[in-house]
């Protein structure tokens, strides 16, 4: 399985390669664009862009010095007529320099770029929220040879999608990053902070009602009240544990390290790390998760014994325990957490957490 | 004139509404609890044309045979037509939905809101009449935008050519869409598919992690893609508000996994103008799934 990572500048290329990336990907807004559109929406983050074209070659020329290959996010949900006329012309251009993917979010786009035939490999974005091996054909049917997963399929899901596709290469979330909503139905903005950020992230109060107008009992307020509470914990985890990270840098947050016996098992082709706007540190230490994991699994360990190695990497298994960290809750059902099955400590590969 | 359809997640409402036939889309404000449904002039008065049931945001909410047989030989019996609304579907989903499909006659309308649905359809029953729903028309509906200039940022491509293309290769010649905050009348013209658009909320963010779904759940099973539920979405709705820092925000609530606002008198214009311009056929009007916001 490949480990697919984030850059956000050009100096980030050769490290993040050189942890064990073997496909970075990338964004770029020209000015070019902003010039025409007056929008820095040429994929689904306004920061953490390359922003000239000459920066999309030489991170071509680092990625291949270190055995890697860099792909382009054109990943927003949708895009105007006119636009697409200038996302084909950036395509044609990627393509050219010896760009790997693009990885498409708007099915009218990726079609139509599936018709060029531009010679470069089309990844159909998670943004085009593919939950089923019938949407994964269709976008096969459309030029996608590649179908990125959304975070919210579960392993059984994505082993069914995979079993039932096999002409099809899968990519599964395993690191960062953790919408609250599905991120292919979201159709809001990441504000800037003083707006209220992410919607998912912004303070809402909730106040409930029960929907045939009779008064909430005492008891319901409590038991809503109560779930309310692990929800707001919920969010503390998918938040990156409030955005932490262990002694060492290990970032805490949305996590499938433990799945990666399974998703291997289930024939998926990548495992994809989140976060473009991220500091590169976070990106170096997650792809350094990623593959201190894949290693493990290639001397041959058992599927539990790498899954414990993967739980005790931040030397939280408590964290790990809840579930609420988990893009895949299953493997905690499966295998709980903790550093049993005789593995050695995680710590004595990745440095003291 | 537009016709009307009313939406209905559940089946339970049908057979009182329709016991006069068609009914006015005031006596449904009047039985399904709306306080004062913001709607364009003239809606009131109009009688429903078509009933939609099902679900656009939840596998959990497709309704059973025995409903979905109700639904059909009520809106039959009082001379209306039929959707089947769908959500987003995991394959266990869309096998649930193929159970259901035999039950729809030819010409029969289901509206689907994921692409493996309408590929399904197109494959196994090309009769029925598929439509693209407003999960896969998109559009930015964020109902805390301060200003309009934030959704040109990101304009839709909801009638763009390409977008237009793949519809055509699914047989799709409807959409469904929402009302978008800032709306412009434009926004609902299309130069090739019908549209549908749906009043008076709009969705703006979805789940599958179901927050009120959790309620019955031990901590181990909240919050997660494939949680099991009570169905407490038909229980509760959740007011949202950002208090100071929401003044300007349009009026949100959570029902279910689902995010939704209220239209303000200025998307309700630019609805109107729309309607009277003639680029929108269908009015779909939110019956069960709403604010509920009845006095107490």
């Amino acid at each position: 399985m490949k480990i697919v990572a984030p850059i956000s500048r050009v100096d980030e290329v050769a490290a993040v390669a050189a942890a064990g990336a073997r496909e970075i990907y990338c964004g770029i807004v020209p000015t070019d664009w902003t010039d025409r559109f007056r929008s820095a929406g040429v994929n689904r983050r306004a920061f953490g862009n390359l922003t000239r074209y000459e920066e999309l070659g030489e991170a071509i020329a680092i990625a291949a010095d270190h055995g890697a290959t860099i792909s382009l996010v054109m990943n927003a949900q949708h895009y105007a007529d006119e636009q697409v006329g200038a996302l084909q012309e950036l395509a044609e251009r990627f393509a050219g320099m010896g760009g790997h993917a693009l990885i498409v979010g708007d099915i009218g786009l990726l079609a139509r770029l599936g018709r060029r035939g531009l010679g470069i490999r089309l990844h159909a974005s998670s943004l085009l929220a593919c939950r089923n091996a019938g949407a994964a054909a269709l976008l096969g049917e459309l030029g996608a040879c590649r179908v990125v997963l959304p975070r919210d399929v579960t392993l059984g899901e994505i082993t069914a999608i995979a079993a039932a596709r096999p002409e099809l290469e899968f990519e599964a979330f395993v690191l960062n990053d953790g919408c609250v909503f599905e991120e292919g139905n979201c159709h809001t903005i990441h504000l800037p902070g003083r707006l209220g950020g992410p919607i998912c992230l912004d303070r809402y109060a909730v106040e409930y009602d029960r929907v045939d107008g009779r008064r909430l009992a005492g008891t319901e307020i409590e038991a809503l009240a109560a779930n309310d509470a692990l929800h707001d914990e919920w969010l503390w985890y998918r938040f990156g544990c409030g955005f932490s990270v262990t002694a060492n840098g290990l970032p805490f947050g949305p996590c499938g390290l433990c799945a990666v016996p399974t998703l291997a098992g289930a024939g998926i082709a990548a495992v994809k790390i989140a976060g473009r706007e991220g500091p590169l540190d976070r990106k170096l230490k997650s792809v350094e998760m990623v593959r201190a994991t894949l290693d493990r699994l290639e001397d041959a360990e058992s599927d539990a014994s790498v899954a414990a190695f993967a739980q005790g990497l931040r030397a939280r298994q408590d964290l790990c325990a809840t579930g609420y960290m988990c893009y895949y809750r299953e493997v905690i059902e499966r295998y709980g957490a903790g550093t049993a099955h005789g593995a050695p400590a995680p710590a004595a590969v990745m440095g003291a957490p | 004139m537009s016709e009307v359809a009313l939406a209905l997640v559940q089946a339970k409402t049908l057979e009182r509404l329709l016991e006069n036939g068609p009914p006015r889309v005031a006596d449904c404000a009047g039985m399904l609890g709306w306080p004062a449904p913001p709607l364009p002039n003239g809606v009131d008065g109009q009688r429903v044309a078509r009933i939609h049931l099902g679900s656009e945001f939840c596998e959990t909410l497709l309704p059973s045979e025995p409903q979905l047989e109700q639904a059909i030989g009520l809106a039959g019996a009082a001379g209306l037509g039929f959707a089947l609304l769908t959500p987003a579907l995991s394959d266990s989903g869309l096998a649930a939905l193929a159970a259901l499909l035999p039950r729809l006659a030819r010409g029969t309308e289901v509206v689907a809101n994921d692409w493996g649905t309408l590929r399904m359809l197109r494959d196994i029953r090309p009769d029925l009449i598929p439509v693209a729903g407003r999960l896969l028309c998109k559009m930015v509906k964020d109902p805390r935008l301060p200003s309009a200039e934030w959704a040109r940022l990101y304009p839709h491509g909801v009638h763009s050519g390409p977008f237009g293309s793949v519809l055509a290769m699914m047989g799709i010649s409807r959409i469904e869409m929402d009302v978008p905050p800032f709306a412009d009348a434009g926004d609902f013209r299309s130069e090739t598919a019908r549209v549908s658009v749906h009043a008076p909320y709009g969705f703006s963010v979805k789940g599958r992690a179901c927050r009120i779904g959790s309620l019955g759940q031990p901590p181990g099973g909240k919050f997660t893609s494939g949680q099991e539920c009570r169905k407490e979405c038909l229980v509760y709705v959740g007011g949202l508000s950002r208090g100071d820092a929401g003044a300007g925000d349009l009026p949100t609530f959570q029902r279910g996994n689902t995010v939704f606002y209220r239209h303000s008198p200025s998307m309700i214009s630019a609805l109107s103008e729309a309607l009277a311009e003639g680029w929108i056929d269908r009015l779909v009007l939110n019956g069960d799934w709403n604010e509920n916001r009845r006095p107490h």
